[in-house]
C-alpha cells in the first residue's frame, strides 16, 4: 500500500465565502447603514470581527420587479434586510403551487391511469415538452443562480393581499435560524431593490455579539411566531391569552448543533464514529429540573446512562417535549424531588423552546387538564444501572431493541415520515415493489432496493419525505416542495434546472440526477451540447390511486412506507 | 394521532382458517346434499373449479397493474392461498374422490396436482428462504451477483499469480490451479447450499488446511488472503442458489398454470363435445 501521505490545509472558518466578489467598498456601505453601524467592533471577538462575518456570510442582491425573493413553504438558510427598495409580502392564502413554479397535486384521471398500460415509454428518463420546462417564461439563468419572476403582478396584486416593506426590515430570519418553512412568499415591488442576504451562520455569529439585534430578533420571535409556537403543544393549549403570554415572556429559545448538519452526517455515515457521548448535551441526566424542554424542530436523542456508555431510549422531534415528568412529579411531590431521569442529547440540528420550572409550576401546571401530566415517577433514580433502561419509554424501545434503537437514531432515520421499511425475514427479494414503482413511473424505477440493514430489517434508499427536508434548502427555483395536499415532498419537473443541490444535500442518497431524453429517445441538450440533468425521487405515487405502488406491490407483506417520527407503529409493525 | 390497531399474522392466519373450513365444510355439505338428486353435479363442480382457477390466475395480471385500484398484493395473495387451498377440495369433489380414467383427464389431474403442490411449496419456500438469506448477511442484489463473482475470481487469481513472483514458489499457483480456479468461476453448488447440510467449501478448507503445513510464513500469508475471498464466494453462492429459487418456483408455477389453463379448456370442449362423457362423468 502506498504509504504517501495526503497533506491539506485544515479547512478554516472563511474558506468559502457567500460572495467571493464581495469587494470592500460594498462592506464600507453595508456598515454605514443602520443596525450594523449601530453595533460595536469592540463587542465582537478578534477570530470573529463583525468586518469578517459580513464579509463571508452575507451577498447584497438586486432583484427586478416581479421577482420571488422567498415562497411560502421553501426552507432556506438565509436571512434577508433590505438595503434599498421595497418588496411585498403576500398575506394568507398566498398564491396557488403554478405560480410559485410548482407542480399540480391533482391525481392521474383514471383512463390516463388505465393509459400507462400502453403508454409508458420504452426509453428511460423521458420528458414531455412542458417537463422540460420549454416556454417557461417565469426562470432566467441557470444553476443556483436561477431567478423565478411572477407573472403579470397587477393582476396578482389585485387577486391577493400584500404589504410592502422597505428599507431597514428583516425578513426570513426565523426560518433561517429555527429551520422551518417560510410562511410567506415575498416578491420584489421596485426594480433595482437590493437586499442583503445574510446566511445562518453569519446571523448566529451577530446574534452572539451583538446584543441589540439579538434584542430585536427576539421581539421579532416572540411577537410574531412564539405565541402561534406555545400554542401548538397541547399543554399550553388551557390557557387564557394572558396567561400564555406570560409564559410566552420568560420562555428561552434555543438553537444547538450544526445546522448542516446532512454534510456532516454523510461524513459521520463514512466513518462509522457516530457515538451519543460526542453530542451536544440540551440537559444532563441527575441535574436539578429547571425547566421544561420543548423540541420545535430538529430531532434530540433520550439517553440514559448504561454501563460505561449511554444508551438510546427514544428520539424527541417537534411537538415532544422533555423534563415534564421529572417538573410534574416535583411539583405534586415537594418532599421527594427528583433530578432529570436522562440525558437530552442534540442529533444534528435542534431548535427548542425551554420553560422554566417556576413558570411551569405557577401558570402551566396548576390549571392544566389531568390526562396531559404524566404519571408520578416511581423507580428510584439510584436504580437507573440495575434497571434496563429500555423498558421506560412506553416499552416502545424494548420491543423495538438497542440494536434497531441505535441504527435509528444514528443513520438519522427518525426524519421520515414515509421510510420505506422493508422486513428481510419476510422478504423474497422478488422486486415485484421495483417494477411496480417502474411501472407507475413511466418505467424508471424511483427507488433503489438496497439500503442499510440493522436487526433484519433494511432502509432502502428511497425519498423518506423528511420532517426536516435538507434537500429543500437551496433549491433555487422552489422546483423541490411539499405537496399542498399531504406535505409529501415532489420536485417539479418542468421548473427542476438539473443544478443537483437537492441532491447533494440529501443525507440518504434518495434523489438521484438523470439526463433527460425526448419522447424519440434521444437524449436532450443545451447549446453546449451538454445534456439536461433533472432531479428525480420517490413521490409516494401522489398522482396514483390507492396509495404507494411499492407498498401495494408486496405480496408478503414485507415492505411498508413508515413515519419513523414516533416509534409506536414501528413496534407494533415488528411485533405483528 | 394513534395509529389503527395492526392485524397480527396470528389473527390473519386464524381468521384465513377459520373461513378456510368453513368453505371446505360449505363445499361438502353442499357436494353431500346435491348429489344424490344432481344427475350431472360434475358440470356444476367443474364450472365453479374454473371460475376459481381463472380467479386463482386473475393474481398475475392484479402483478401486472400495479397503478390500478385493485387491491393490496398481500391481500391478493393471502385470498390466493385459501382459495388455492379450497380448490383442492372442488378437485376432488369435482374427480368423486378417485383418479380420473384415461390419459387426458390424467395429465389434466396431474397438472392441477402439480400447480397446487407448486404453489404450497411456493409459499413454504417463501417464509423459510429469506429468513436464511437474511441470517447469513452479507447480501448482494441477485442482478449483481455475476459481477461480484467475476471480481472475486479476479482477486483471487491475482493473488495465485503474484504470489509467484512474491514467494518465488509456484506452490500456491498451482494449488489456485488445480482446486479454485473452477470453484472461483462458476455458481457453485446449488443443491448443497439450498439443503445446507454441509457447505461446498469444507472440502476446499481442508485442502487449503492441508497445503497450509508445507507454506513459509510468506506464503501463509497469501493463502489466508485467498482463503478469505474462498469464504466470500461460498457466501456469494449461497446467495445466489436461494435468491435463484425463490425466482424459479414461479417459472415452474407460473407455466404449469397456463398449461392446466390450456388443458381445461380442451377438457370443456371435449366433455361437451362427446356429452356422452368417459372419466369422472
Amino acid at each position: 500500500m502506498d504509504a504517501t501521505i495526503l497533506k491539506v490545509e485544515r479547512p478554516g472558518r472563511w474558506d468559502s465565502p457567500l460572495d467571493p466578489e464581495f469587494s470592500d467598498a460594498d462592506l464600507d456601505r453595508l456598515l454605514q447603514l443602520a443596525p450594523f453601524s449601530e453595533m460595536n467592533p469592540e463587542s465582537f471577538s478578534r477570530k470573529q470581527p463583525l468586518r469578517a462575518i459580513l464579509q463571508n456570510d452575507s451577498r447584497i442582491r438586486r432583484f427586478k420587479r416581479g421577482e420571488l425573493i422567498v415562497r411560502a413553504g421553501d426552507y432556506g438558510s438565509s436571512a434577508f434586510m433590505i438595503v434599498s427598495g421595497t418588496v411585498r409580502v403576500v398575506l394568507p392564502p398566498g398564491l396557488p403551487d403554478r405560480v410559485l413554479g410548482r407542480r399540480d397535486s391533482a391525481k392521474k384521471s383514471i383512463f390516463r391511469v388505465i393509459a400507462q398500460l400502453w403508454g409508458n415509454h420504452r426509453n428511460p428518463e423521458v420528458r414531455t415538452p412542458e417537463e422540460l420546462g420549454m416556454g417557461n417564461r417565469n426562470l432566467v439563468g441557470e444553476g443556483t443562480e436561477a431567478r423565478v419572476f411572477l407573472q403579470d403582478v397587477p393582476r396578482l396584486l389585485d387577486q391577493n393581499k400584500t404589504v410592502t416593506i422597505g428599507s431597514g426590515e428583516f425578513f426570513g430570519e426565523i426560518a433561517a435560524l429555527s429551520r422551518m418553512p417560510r410562511t410567506a412568499t415575498i416578491f420584489c415591488d421596485t426594480d433595482g431593490t437590493e437586499l442583503l442576504e445574510i446566511r445562518w451562520q453569519g446571523l448566529r455569529d451577530l446574534l452572539k455579539f451583538d446584543p441589540a439585534l439579538r434584542a430585536h430578533i427576539d421581539v421579532l420571535y416572540r411577537k410574531n411566531t412564539l405565541s402561534n409556537a406555545l400554542r401548538s403543544f397541547p399543554l399550553f393549549q388551557h390557557l387564557s391569552e394572558d396567561q400564555l403570554s406570560r409564559v410566552a415572556a420568560q420562555t428561552q429559545f434555543g438553537t444547538f448543533g450544526d445546522y448542516d448538519w446532512s454534510g456532516d452526517y454523510k461524513k459521520l455515515a463514512q466513518s462509522g464514529t457516530n457515538s451519543p457521548e460526542k453530542e451536544t448535551l440540551i440537559a444532563q441526566e441527575g441535574d436539578y429540573p429547571d425547566g421544561v424542554v420543548f423540541v420545535r424542530s430538529g430531532f434530540a436523542r433520550l439517553t440514559k446512562r448504561f454501563a460505561s456508555g449511554q444508551r438510546t431510549l427514544n428520539y424527541l422531534g417537534a411537538g415532544r417535549s422533555f423534563g415534564l415528568k421529572e417538573i410534574a412529579h416535583n411539583w405534586r411531590n415537594p418532599e421527594n424531588p427528583r433530578p432529570f431521569q436522562f440525558s437530552l442529547r442534540v442529533i444534528g440540528y435542534t431548535h427548542t423552546l425551554f420553560v422554566p420550572t417556576q413558570v411551569m409550576e405557577e401558570i402551566v401546571l396548576p390549571g392544566a387538564p389531568k390526562h396531559l401530566l404524566p404519571e408520578p415517577l416511581t423507580a428510584p433514580v439510584d436504580d437507573s444501572d440495575a434497571v434496563d433502561p429500555l423498558k421506560d419509554q412506553g416499552g416502545f424501545a424494548e420491543r423495538i431493541g438497542p440494536e434497531l434503537m441505535e441504527f435509528l437514531t444514528g443513520r438519522r432515520f427518525f426524519n421520515g415520515t414515509a421510510t420505506m421499511v422493508i422486513n428481510l425475514e419476510r422478504c423474497t427479494r422478488c422486486d415485484d415493489c421495483v417494477r411496480a414503482c417502474a411501472s407507475t413511473h413511466d418505467n424508471n424505477p424511483r427507488f433503489l432496493r438496497h439500503g442499510p440493514v440493522s436487526a433484519g430489517i433494511q432502509v432502502a434508499q428511497a425519498c423518506m419525505h423528511c420532517v426536516d427536508p435538507v434537500c429543500m434548502i437551496g433549491c433555487p427555483t422552489g422546483a423541490i416542495h411539499r405537496d399542498a395536499a399531504g406535505g409529501s415532498v415532489v420536485i417539479n419537473q418542468a421548473t427542476c434546472i438539473g443544478c443537483t443541490s437537492c441532491a447533494n444535500n440529501c443525507p440518504y442518497e434518495a434523489i438521484r440526477m438523470v439526463e433527460a431524453r425526448d419522447t424519440g429517445g434521444a437524449f436532450v441538450v443545451d447549446a453546449e451540447l451538454k445534456p439536461i440533468l433533472k432531479a428525480t425521487k420517490c413521490d409516494l405515487c401522489l398522482d396514483q390511486y390507492g396509495g404507494p405502488a411499492c407498498e401495494r406491490a408486496c405480496p408478503h407483506d414485507a415492505l411498508t412506507r413508515m413515519n419513523l417520527t414516533r416509534l409506536d407503529h414501528l413496534a407494533e409493525w415488528l411485533h405483528r | 394521532m394513534v395509529a389503527p390497531l395492526m392485524q397480527t399474522f396470528v389473527q390473519r392466519r386464524v381468521i384465513g382458517i377459520f373461513l378456510l373450513i368453513a368453505a371446505i365444510l360449505a363445499v361438502a355439505w353442499g357436494h353431500a346434499r346435491l348429489a344424490p338428486v344432481m344427475r350431472h353435479i360434475a358440470y356444476l363442480t367443474g364450472w365453479i373449479l374454473l371460475a376459481v382457477c381463472l380467479f386463482l390466475t386473475a393474481y398475475n395480471a392484479r402483478k401486472k397493474l400495479p397503478f390500478l385500484p385493485l387491491g393490496n398484493s398481500r391481500t391478493w395473495l393471502q385470498i390466493h392461498a385459501y382459495v388455492g387451498y379450497l380448490s383442492v377440495a372442488l378437485f376432488f369433489a369435482h374427480t368423486g374422490w378417485r383418479w380420473p380414467e384415461g390419459w387426458f383427464e390424467g395429465i389434466l389431474a396431474a397438472l392441477y396436482l402439480a400447480v397446487a403442490a407448486s404453489g404450497v411449496f411456493g409459499l413454504l419456500w417463501s417464509r423459510v428462504v429469506p429468513r436464511r438469506l437474511t441470517a447469513q448477511g452479507g447480501e448482494v442484489l441477485y442482478e449483481r451477483i455475476p459481477t461480484v463473482r467475476r471480481q472475486l475470481a479476479e482477486r483471487a487469481e491475482a493473488l495465485a499469480l503474484n504470489s509467484v513472483e512474491s514467494t518465488q514458489s509456484v506452490a500456491i499457483a498451482d494449488f489456485y490451479n488445480h482446486d479454485l480456479a473452477a470453484f472461483f468461476v462458476g455458481p457453485g453448488d446449488l443443491w448443497r447450499h439450498l439443503i445446507d447440510v454441509e457447505r461446498p467449501t469444507d472440502r476446499l478448507q481442508n485442502r487449503m488446511d492441508d497445503l497450509n503445513r508445507f507454506l513459509t510464513p510468506d506464503q501463509r500469508v497469501v493463502l489466508a488472503q485467498i482463503a478469505e475471498l474462498v469464504r466470500q464466494k461460498d457466501g456469494l453462492d449461497y446467495q445466489h442458489a436461494l435468491q435463484l429459487s425463490l425466482r424459479l418456483w414461479l417459472f415452474v408455477h407460473i407455466p404449469l398454470t397456463y398449461s392446466l389453463l390450456i388443458f381445461t379448456a380442451l377438457h370443456v370442449v371435449l366433455v361437451f363435445g362427446f356429452s356422452a362423457g368417459v372419466g369422472f362423468h
